[in-house]
């Protein structure tokens, strides 16, 4: 028997795994980051993939974190990459949705600005 | 051989404490049981210490970044674990946070550790946090962000200690302790 528990499904812009759910928004042009995402740097692979393709297709996005509970260093480096992304694509308009109730989002989020000046980072 | 970097220190029984011993080399720990394993020590030692955490907002940040530093430190035990047991022994003692995180390494890495360990506590940990990302982000090959530590120190103020000791049995091993240390109440 083939062990599938930390295997992603799903299709290339919703992806699932045990306790984790990234998918796309197309009308809202928002990636929804939910759950507790404690992946190692390979298993990241399929959602970088995934947010650098909705990057080259739309320069205005948002990124919603308040749903999202932890997040490990392997993640974090994730999303700072995406930042450089965007910064090195030049004129976009990046959105971060964070919650003040999250701990790692009040430490680890405000770092992005340096990476993306522009990046807008809302803490509801 | 033997050496400490930074500050070392071990739980004691001063306050409570709690000890777990996974046998990976009969039974591998999955990846996302560094998770599981993570949460009970924060969940844990939330309710326990000098009288638990009482405050909706003060437990919340204890959850969390105890959480986020116990799986950093045995996601990084079962990475990088050459054999023998991998040992998580914390506790809380006036006011602070200390855990011991244990595994065994290859001699052979010893040096090129004590000096990646010596040069994160000497440098500015924002400043090569900043590094480390652009660098990761020129080399998409590369399979470790090496973030682990660097987040530890900038963003969560932890204070980290390395030993390096004999693996007892084992001449090709070195027992890696790896110690964090956290405020209960941040300020």
């Amino acid at each position: 028997m083939t062990d599938t528990t930390t295997r992603p499904s799903g299709s290339d812009t919703d992806i699932k795994g045990p306790g984790y759910r990234v998918w796309f928004d197309a009308p809202s042009r928002t990636v929804h980051f939910e759950g507790v995402l404690r992946l190692s740097t390979s298993e990241y692979k399929p959602i970088e993939d995934m947010l650098d393709r909705v990057l080259l297709a739309s320069p205005s996005l948002g990124l919603r974190m308040t749903e999202l509970q932890f997040l490990n260093s392997s993640g974090i480096n994730l999303l700072y990459k995406f930042a450089i992304a965007a910064r090195k694509k030049g004129d976009t308009e990046i959105t971060v949705h964070g919650s003040s109730t999250i701990p790692w989002q009040g430490k680890s989020l405000p770092n992005l600005k340096k990476f993306l000046p522009t990046i807008v980072i809302q803490v509801d | 051989m033997d050496g400490i970097i930074g500050e070392y220190k071990e739980p004691t029984d001063a306050g409570p404490r709690v000890t777990l011993v996974f046998y990976p080399g009969a039974f591998p720990v999955k990846w996302n049981q560094c998770s599981v394993a993570a949460d009970f020590f924060a969940e844990y030692f939330a309710d326990v210490g000098e009288g638990g955490l009482t405050e909706e907002a003060e437990r919340r940040d204890f959850v969390g970044s105890v959480g986020y530093v116990l799986n950093e430190l045995i996601e990084n035990a079962v990475k990088f674990c050459a054999g023998g047991t991998v040992v998580i022994d914390a506790g809380v003692d006036a006011g602070e946070f200390v855990v011991v995180v244990s595994n065994q390494i290859a001699t052979a890495a010893v040096d090129g550790l004590r000096v990646k360990f010596a040069e994160l506590l000497d440098g500015d940990p924002a400043e090569l946090l900043m590094q480390r990302v652009e660098e990761n982000a020129a080399n998409p090959e590369l399979t470790t962000s090496g973030l682990g530590f660097l987040t530890m120190l900038s963003d969560y103020k932890a204070r980290l200690g390395w030993r390096f000791d004999p693996a007892p049995g084992n001449p090709d091993n070195a027992l890696l302790k790896t110690t964090a240390r956290l405020q209960v109440k941040s300020s």
